[in-house]
């Protein structure tokens, strides 16, 4: 049973007649989204626990479509005169005069099972013992080099539930944990100083802490990253040959080509890539894929935000456009299949296509053969974002990266944008490792200002030429 | 409800959840509670894609415990969930550690009249959402109607209202509203391969101030096409000039280095400058929450500190940090007015405009880049440097010559301060952190080898 039977009283008699009242002006598919979630926060710094919080979110968003168009209405009050209100406000898309349909007769749906192996409950824990996990990253942050002069270590974790209720009589929850545990360490050497950061997580227990990357590691990293920079030069600036380090450099896929295959740019025809189905964008290197099925993945969930069932997408095949991440509205009026890819921030936002795990699949090349086949050029090691925009021009951000010379890397570099568009760099990406991997699961995605955590993957990988933005 | 009975709701409300904080041991104890109405209508090729229309409330707490802080927020108001959250924020923070900068703030004094920032229109809270579909139809329809623009983003109009009341244990209670309407349009010309886009808005906390769909809709347009057939230039070393969004942006990074959070934090590259010359002379910056009908205005700030005009840099000198109550202990400064949640955040942050009209700006630029748009997230706040994806014009003896794309600028904002030549006259508020036209001397511009 959900938390919003057993603790809020809601029962499918009272989902129907929200369900009424949002068809009530003829609108022809109507759509409850429940959800709770319990977060909880925990911030050292400075030697002491500087803060903690919880935060509780509840509410319930209503859909109303009236053909492609959606109305939509939301409340943090569940009670029956709220909802209906919330109803009204959503049901007003349609022209009123319409024949309201009734809703059908609810028939449960089960999520995925498996993808949420939690042995030991974020949301249960002793607030002690998740107080213990992130002094030891603040710790060893500081212990690595007298040169660490500031650390700050961040403790996020929530438990969301969610129940979706709509007028075709799907009914589906789901219960979906996350934690996060990060580290920022700030180095000083004379007048300079550089910050470095790194974290761990995903929808999973306390146990990732262990298993996965211990706390400990998460500081030295952090305060590695901080060192080395302040041991950097300044990136170069023009264009070269770009290696992309195995793992994080899967911004690149994401920001290049997963925002362009959302269902949403391609039937509005303001992706780059909605003319492309079956075209070869790419050389037979680039296959790229979105699964939001991986277990404990930062990016995974077991069904998405509309009840659908998700499943690992092909988006390129060997170089060719043969998938979009679709949400039921633009699965609907292109006629595509369902992947369930609809994602929203929380209760108040309408859902749309989003990604989960996106990845490019390993190639063929040893990454040190990647590295000695380039004269000269530049690597990409660590990655702090990046952003597209539909006609496929997107950049990235490099926070840490290295010269390569004699197909060596030599020298540290800081600080770098890189730019180009999709088109340009899938046609020179001329070498995939063998090596992939994902980023370390921090990462949250923003679009339309709704975020949504999501992680990507990527071999190692060499792009013939590509503009680099350093200082030179 | 009337708006002031609502108002009156909350108030009771908040000193209520105060009380109870008190009565479970919290030494001190303070209450934000929002109510909130939104309405948005995004439409797209002339039909209406998604209306929305809502009402929601929020609360925000902190306690402190011997010296221990610990925070609690929620969207569910009912009152056994906020005392569960305040009983439990009581035994968290003797959790923490205690921290002698940790506490309420010390006074709440000279009390700002909200009446007398205007920041409430009874014209936005009243419009009927058949107007507010008419001016994104009409914003749209507009610029579709120009025959080189191929697709739309969509435009939307957006309104909200909103009442903020704050309430704690030192006795302070205050309550504001504010209004706040937008409307915007996105654009895309060229053909399939070969896109350009680009997009305009105009934000207000009144209606009357808000531009019309006429010169949103021109305005995007000339925004996009002007983008169109754009060249890659060679790696150099350049002046650039800067749109005022561009400054804006600018600014926004500068804000960042210049809290008390990121001061105490070592986090900005300007923590040990306090009295030190780091712009030009012409460069004055200021934050002003007090300024009438600002986006970023409010009679108080969210700890209930009034709302103050701060100026920053001086002349080129650094004066002032800006601060909660917290990072003013820390740095032994004085709270600014600039709580924001936990953190601190931006009144109406902007650099003072100068002269200079922008087109003299640019008539003044032998070769340069013209900055109209970025793209990325390349600021570090602790070392100052900046690099991000460009668009703009190039500028060739004073003129528009060509657009520039898959370009990327950088630099350092300490030396990007001491470059600013020339600053205009053409502020406008539309945001809560703006600028003027500027031009700085010399940036690095990457592009083909």
């Amino acid at each position: 049973m959900s938390i919003f039977e057993d603790r809020f009283h809601l029962g499918p008699s009272d989902f129907t007649d929200v369900l009424e009242t949002a068809l009530s002006r003829g609108g022809d598919f109507a759509e409850l989204f429940f959800e709770y979630r319990l977060h909880h926060s925990i911030l050292i710094e400075e030697q002491i626990i500087k803060e903690t919080a919880e935060s509780v979110g509840l509410g319930l968003g209503i859909r109303v479509w009236s053909g492609d168009q959606t109305g939509f209405g939301y409340t943090n009050d569940l009670s029956p005169e709220r909802m209906k209100k919330a109803a009204r406000s959503a049901a007003a898309i349609a022209v009123a005069g319409g024949t309201p349909s009734p809703p059908a007769a609810f028939v449960s749906r089960s999520p995925l099972a498996g993808l949420y192996p939690v042995a030991e409950p974020a949301v249960s824990a002793d607030l002690g013992r998740k107080i213990a996990l992130v002094r030891e990253a603040y710790e060893a942050a500081l212990a690595v080099s007298p040169a660490i002069k500031k650390a700050k270590a961040a403790w996020g974790d929530y438990v969301q539930h969610i129940l979706i209720a709509n007028s075709e009589g799907l009914i589906v929850s789901d219960v979906r944990p996350m934690v996060k545990l990060t580290c920022t360490a700030i180095a000083e050497k004379g007048a300079v100083r550089e910050y470095g950061f790194s974290g761990g997580g995903g929808r999973t227990g306390l146990e990732v802490f262990v298993s996965v990357r211990t706390p400990a590691e998460i500081g030295r990293e952090a305060a590695e990253e901080a060192l080395l920079l302040l041991e950097a030069a300044d990136a170069p600036a023009g264009e070269m040959p770009v290696v992309l380090a195995a793992g994080e450099a899967g911004v690149l896929i994401h920001e290049a080509v997963g925002h362009l295959l959302e269902a949403d740019f391609n039937r509005r025809k303001t992706s780059v890539f909605w003319n492309k189905m079956g075209a070869r964008v790419g050389t037979d290197l680039v296959t790229i894929f979105d699964d939001p099925t991986i277990p404990a993945g930062r990016g995974s969930y077991a069904v998405d935000d509309e009840g659908t069932i998700p499943r690992r997408t092909l988006l390129i095949d060997k170089g060719v456009v043969s998938g979009l991440l679709t949400d039921r509205l633009s699965a609907k009026i292109l006629g595509r299949p369902l992947t369930g890819h609809g994602r929203r921030q929380d209760y108040s936002e309408i859902p749309i296509p989003r990604m989960a795990n996106t990845y490019i699949a390993a190639g063929p090349h040893d990454p040190e053969e990647i590295l000695r086949s380039v004269g000269r050029g530049f690597y990409a090691k660590r990655l702090t974002g990046g952003q597209v925009e539909d006609s496929g021009k997107f950049t990235f951000s490099v926070s840490l990266g290295y010269f390569i010379e004699n197909g060596r890397l030599t020298r540290p570099a800081k600080q770098a944008t890189l730019i180009g568009t999709s088109l340009g760099i899938l046609n020179r990406l001329c070498m995939a490792g063998t090596d992939l991997e994902f980023g370390r699961p921090t990462g949250t995605c923003g679009k339309e200002g709704q975020h949504v955590p999501i992680n990507d993957g990527c071999p190692t990988l060499k792009i013939s030429s590509m503009t680099v933005g350093g200082r030179g | 409800m009337t708006p002031g009975a609502a108002v009156d709701d909350l108030k009771s409300l908040a000193e209520r959840f105060v009380l109870f904080g008190r009565a479970c041991g919290a030494d001190e104890i303070e209450v934000g509670l929002g109510d909130d109405t939104e309405f948005e209508v995004d439409v797209r090729l002339g039909r209406i894609e998604n209306l929305v229309e809502a009402g929601t409330r929020s609360m925000g707490l902190r306690v402190i415990k011997d010296g221990k802080t610990a925070f609690a927020g929620s969207s569910d108001l009912t009152p056994e969930t906020i005392e569960g959250l305040i009983r439990n924020a009581v035994r968290r923070a003797e959790l923490a550690s205690p921290d002698p900068c940790a506490g309420l703030p010390d006074s709440f004094s000279p009390a700002v009249d909200p009446a007398g920032l205007d920041l409430y229109d009874p014209a936005v809270a009243v419009l009927d959402p058949a107007e507010k579909i008419r001016l994104a139809m009409e914003t749209e329809r507009i610029a579709l109607s120009d025959s080189r623009i191929v697709n739309s983003h969509g435009s939307s109009c957006h309104t909200h209202e909103g009442v903020s009341v704050l309430s704690n244990s030192r006795g302070f209670l205050g309550a504001y509203r504010k209004t706040f309407a937008g409307l915007n349009v996105g654009l895309q010309a060229g053909e399939t391969d070969d896109l350009a886009e680009d997009f305009w808005f105009s934000s207000e906390t009144h209606l009357d101030a808000l531009a019309g769909p006429e010169e949103i809709a021109r305005t995007a347009v000339a925004r996009t096409i002007r983008h169109l057939k754009p060249r890659k230039i060679e790696t150099q070393k350049a002046p650039v000039v800067f749109e005022p969004l561009m400054t804006g942006q600018i600014l926004g990074f500068l804000f960042g280095c210049l809290t008390g959070t990121a001061v105490y934090q070592k986090s900005t590259f300007l923590g040990e400058r306090l009295g030190d010359r780091i712009g030009r002379e012409a460069v004055t910056v200021i934050d002003d929450g007090l300024l009438p009908r600002g986006l970023g205005s409010s009679p108080f700030d969210s700890e209930g500190v009034p709302s103050r005009r701060t100026v920053v840099i001086e002349n080129g000198v650094l004066k002032s940090f800006l601060c909660n109550t917290y990072a003013a202990r820390k740095i032994g400064a004085s709270s600014t007015g600039n709580a924001d949640g936990s953190g601190v955040g931006p009144g109406n942050f902007h650099l003072r405009p100068g002269g200079d009209a922008p087109e003299e700006i640019i008539r003044s630029t032998a070769k340069g880049l013209y900055l109209v748009r970025t793209l990325g997230q390349g600021f570090n706040p602790v070392t100052g440097d900046i690099s991000l994806g460009a668009f703009g014009l190039w500028i060739e003896n004073g003129e528009f010559a060509y657009p520039v794309s898959e370009i990327t600028i950088s630099g350092n904002l300490g030396d990007f301060l001491m470059n600013i030549e020339r600053i205009g006259s053409d502020l406008i508020f539309n945001g809560s952190i703006c600028g003027p036209t500027i031009k700085v001397s010399e940036m690095q511009i990457a592009g083909r080898s």
